[in-house]
């Protein structure tokens, strides 16, 4: 991999291709299967989901909707304090939680770099937690953090003599949101080590050489020549890991069910509750319409540097 | 001290770095295991039960858990369902990605907006899915959640198909084609069987997504079809909770990635970015 090939895209393509009538009918009915398909989520969910914004729809009272304007979006802005405690806690998770994925990964590439070809062994083994389904990693967590048998608050006891009294994670509403962060970097820090390696095993030696003949010193090396030319893997890689953790469901449900209270309500967690606790469709809608902006303008950014890089 | 052993020192301390961190990572699944093979009594206890005797190293509760917990039904649902939804999203992927490689069908806009389906929040749809499939009689059949997870995962197997495609040189296509095959007989007879390996990579990553796959399973189930994952959170949320059971579940439900990341490691980078990153 090298930062010119980084970006997939293919140069132009000429010739046959697409001069001929039937073949490119033929290219159209290729991809009609999967457009009716991803239109079935995007454009229609999304026109349903704007309707329902609309209303009034408690599934629980009565199946009948009624058309109520703004209410829904006025009620989500002004008068929901938990909705804004979810984007909050989602927030911290996106920002602090694959922050701390990207430095730990950072770190770990650099060491797991200087190995050799004796860290395959290492690498292999770190990859385990990515593939693992989010709900076993919080059926595996809850164990670890449990207050009374878990082996988490046995250690701190024990290395403590008993001096510490630690917290009781889960269900402590200071400490519950950090078990989810927690879990999270676990699980995710081997992904970010991963393609920040690949990224290290694509730049020349020869430039490393280089710059060593010149009497750069290590900081340098990495500050002046590495990270410039890691950028791209740098920024995709925390986007992934910013789009896919701004939906983190799977860990809150498994692990606090969103408490003690609602202090470690995501949104997607809260906007679970709405739609398949509480029965209100209208406003669901609208908590769904506010995450699919933001995803929108994650995913834009997202988009527009593959883009460009794919230009080089 | 000399270059060379300064170089053999160095590397030694940065591997205890790394075993110490390698630790960390591993022993949240290391505990799990030892854990499928405890008493609940040993569970409870403290200090806690590290190794637990050799007389219990037996499949006591992985028997349990796959009979009287219903893992073994839960196993039988998510292969179902995974295996569908991998052959669909190859099956469909694999047609739209070659008509994205080959002819750009729809320019590169088209391209890209396929990409950003695959960053739809999906709590976002589930209410206007779950309303279809009630309305179709769908919920709590294999299919809601084979049409879900395959919608899904469509966009992810399309680019990285399309990657893979965009990898062979387009000269033998372009000779099939100029002597009369059609394009279906092009992709066919020469690309498919070129592009084996992506094909078995995009397989095999949809297939350990939907058998991942948590949300949909939740809401789109009821009795009737109960992926592994729903039926983990059901047990971890009863009321007596019998955590060697779902220890050994657990461990059930983590062999397909597990296998994945050791047996497909040449392809997992570009695999995880939708191939932005290939190694």
């Amino acid at each position: 991999m090298s930062t010119q090939r980084l970006f997939n895209l293919p140069e132009r393509l000429g010739g046959i291709f697409g001069s001929d009538r039937r073949h490119r009918l033929a290219a159209f009915l290729f991809v009609l299967p999967a457009l009716v398909m991803l239109l079935a989520i995007t454009i229609y969910p999304l026109i349903r989901t704007l309707q329902l914004a609309f209303v009034s729809l408690e599934l629980s009272i009565s199946p009948n909707e009624q058309y109520v304007g703004l209410d829904n979006f006025v009620r989500a802005f002004t008068d929901d304090p938990r909705f804004w405690n979810s984007m909050k806690n989602t927030a911290v998770l996106v920002f602090v939680g694959v922050g701390i994925q990207l430095v730990f990964g950072f770190v770990l590439a650099l060491m797991a770099n200087e190995m050799g070809r004796r860290r395959t062994v290492w690498v292999t083994l770190f990859m385990i937690p990515i593939m693992i389904a989010p709900v076993v990693a919080g059926f595996q967590f809850r164990v670890i953090f449990n207050d009374t048998f878990g082996p988490l608050n046995y250690l701190i006891e024990w290395a403590s003599g008993g001096r510490i009294t630690p917290p009781a994670w889960v269900a402590d509403p200071g400490t519950s949101l950090l078990t989810i962060m927690i879990t999270d970097i676990w699980q995710w820090t081997p992904f970010m080590l991963l393609i920040i390696l690949a990224g290290l095993e694509s730049i020349s030696q020869e430039i490393e050489e280089a710059a060593q003949v010149d009497g750069a010193s290590y900081w340098q090396l990495l500050w002046r020549i590495r990270v410039p030319l890691l950028l791209p893997v740098l920024i995709i890689g925390v986007l992934i890991r910013m789009m896919d953790t701004f939906k983190t469901f799977d860990l809150v449900f498994l692990l606090t069910g969103g408490g003690p209270g609602s202090s470690s309500e995501t949104v997607a967690f809260y906007t679970y509750l709405n739609g398949f606790r509480f029965f209100s469709m209208g406003y669901t809608a609208v908590l769904a319409l506010i995450q699919l902006v933001i995803i929108v303008i994650i995913s834009q950014v997202f988009l527009k540097l593959q883009q460009r890089r794919g230009a080089i | 001290m000399t270059p060379h052993n300064k170089k053999v020192l160095r590397q030694i301390i940065i591997g205890i770095f790394l075993t110490l961190a390698l630790v960390f990572f591993l022993f949240p699944v290391v505990w799990m295991f030892l854990t499928s093979f405890k008493t609940q009594g040993q569970i409870f206890a403290s200090p806690p039960v590290l190794v637990p005797p050799s007389s219990q190293w037996n499949l006591d509760n992985y028997i349990a858990a796959l009979f009287d917990s219903g893992a073994l039904n839960g196993i039988r649902d998510s292969l179902i369902v995974s295996l569908s939804t991998a052959a669909i999203s190859v099956g469909v992927g694999s047609l739209a990605a070659y008509s994205l490689a080959r002819f750009r069908t729809g320019g590169e806009q088209f391209a890209f907006w396929i990409l950003s389906t695959r960053m739809f929040p999906p709590v976002a749809s589930a209410i206007p899915l779950f309303l279809i499939f009630r309305e179709l009689g769908l919920l709590d059949t294999y299919w809601a959640l084979i049409i879900a997870n395959s919608i899904f995962n469509l966009p992810f197997a399309i680019w990285l198909i399309k990657g893979f495609i965009e990898d062979l040189p387009v000269e033998l296509e372009e000779s099939a084609l100029i002597d009369g095959a059609s394009v279906f007989g092009a992709f066919w007879r020469i690309t498919l069987p070129l592009i084996g390996p992506g094909l078995v990579t995009s397989f095999l990553f949809t297939f350990v997504f939907a058998w991942n796959e948590f949300m949909f399973a939740l809401l789109m189930t009821r009795r009737s079809v109960r992926p592994l994952t729903v039926i983990i959170q059901s047990l971890a949320g009863g009321h007596e909770i019998l955590w060697a059971q779902i220890a050994a579940a657990g461990m059930l439900a983590i062999i397909p990635g597990t296998l994945l990341v050791i047996f497909l490691q040449r392809y997992i980078v570009r695999g995880l970015t939708m191939g932005a990153l290939k190694n």
